[in-house]
């Protein structure tokens, strides 16, 4: 798995979700929103893009890639 | 299904077996237990007097039939709501004592000693029904990407382990006559292939539960 940083826990705290809220916005499972914010899970482009719209910041800010 | 038709199918099934019975009695007591005991059907007459026999027997043949397309239907139709929901299928751990079922491989033992029957060893794949037990942990989970990615990433691992388990097996069996006998290598052959799929089975649910559920032990913040 590529390594990455991210910082969807910032933008999602933000915005005032909680992580159940998140997951059911971007259509995937709490526990999938938890392992993404501990960068443990690369999500395809399209979560990454559904997450990106839901929490209002673009991408490359989210998901930082070294 | 509805309770109201569970209680038809079972009275059906009552039916049936008290027909059965009756006609079993009908044809001890009043035809010689024509069709009960074992008989040469290769020279069989009609007589009217085994009718009720092989009327209860038709009429057996047709409730076990009509509850067996009953079942596909019924998984057809579950299997369609899991589908639409994206959820996985219901289903309830305690099934994974189904996997007990495996021990009836050891039958194998008696009936190749007996009458030279090997098929019972292929019950040993029921020990892969024990995965049931993992699966019925997940049932009704929400298949999310993360989800389906597990699923192939489990599934791929367990097939790759019950290959290496064949292949390594077939090649040990294929250097020569296990104890001096073909027929020895054949069943242990059968025994292998047998546990080996179960394995397949048992590990693609039980790495698929480790790789999802291993996730929440990391924490639940919010």
């Amino acid at each position: 798995m590529a390594e990455f940083e991210c910082r969807l826990k910032k933008f999602r705290q933000l915005k005032e979700l909680t992580q159940e809220q998140l997951a059911a916005k971007v259509g995937v499972r709490r526990e999938t929103i938890m392992r993404l914010e501990k960068a443990q899970y690369n999500p395809s482009l399209k979560l990454a893009i559904d997450i990106s719209r839901a929490v209002d910041a673009p991408i490359e800010e989210i998901f930082i890639f070294e | 299904m509805k309770k109201s038709n569970v209680k038809l199918w079972v009275a059906c099934g009552i039916f049936c077996l008290l027909c059965s019975l009756v006609s079993s009695w009908y044809a001890i007591t009043f035809n010689d237990a024509r069709l009960v005991t074992p008989m040469d059907f290769g020279s069989y007459t009609f007589q009217v007097r085994d009718l009720p026999m092989i009327l209860s027997i038709s009429l057996t043949c047709i409730y076990i039939f009509s509850l067996f397309v009953l079942l596909f239907l019924h998984i057809g139709k579950n299997n369609r709501q899991a589908g639409q929901a994206n959820t996985t299928r219901k289903l309830n751990p305690k099934l994974g004592m189904l996997g007990f079922l495996g021990f009836l491989g050891f039958a194998g033992i008696w009936t190749y000693s007996m009458d030279g029957i090997v098929s019972p060893f292929a019950f040993f794949l029921f020990f892969g029904f024990f995965g049931f037990y993992y699966e019925g942990k997940m049932s009704g989970t929400f298949m999310d990407e993360r989800f389906r990615e597990n699923a192939t990433r489990a599934q791929l691992k367990a097939n790759k382990i019950a290959l290496s388990i064949i292949l390594i097996s077939l090649v040990i069996f294929c250097q020569g006559r296990l104890g001096g006998k073909l027929e020895y290598t054949l069943i242990a052959i059968i025994v292998v292939l047998s546990l080996a799929l179960a394995l397949d089975i048992f590990l693609t649910e039980y790495l698929l539960y480790r790789y999802d559920c291993g996730d929440q032990v990391d924490g639940d913040e919010e």
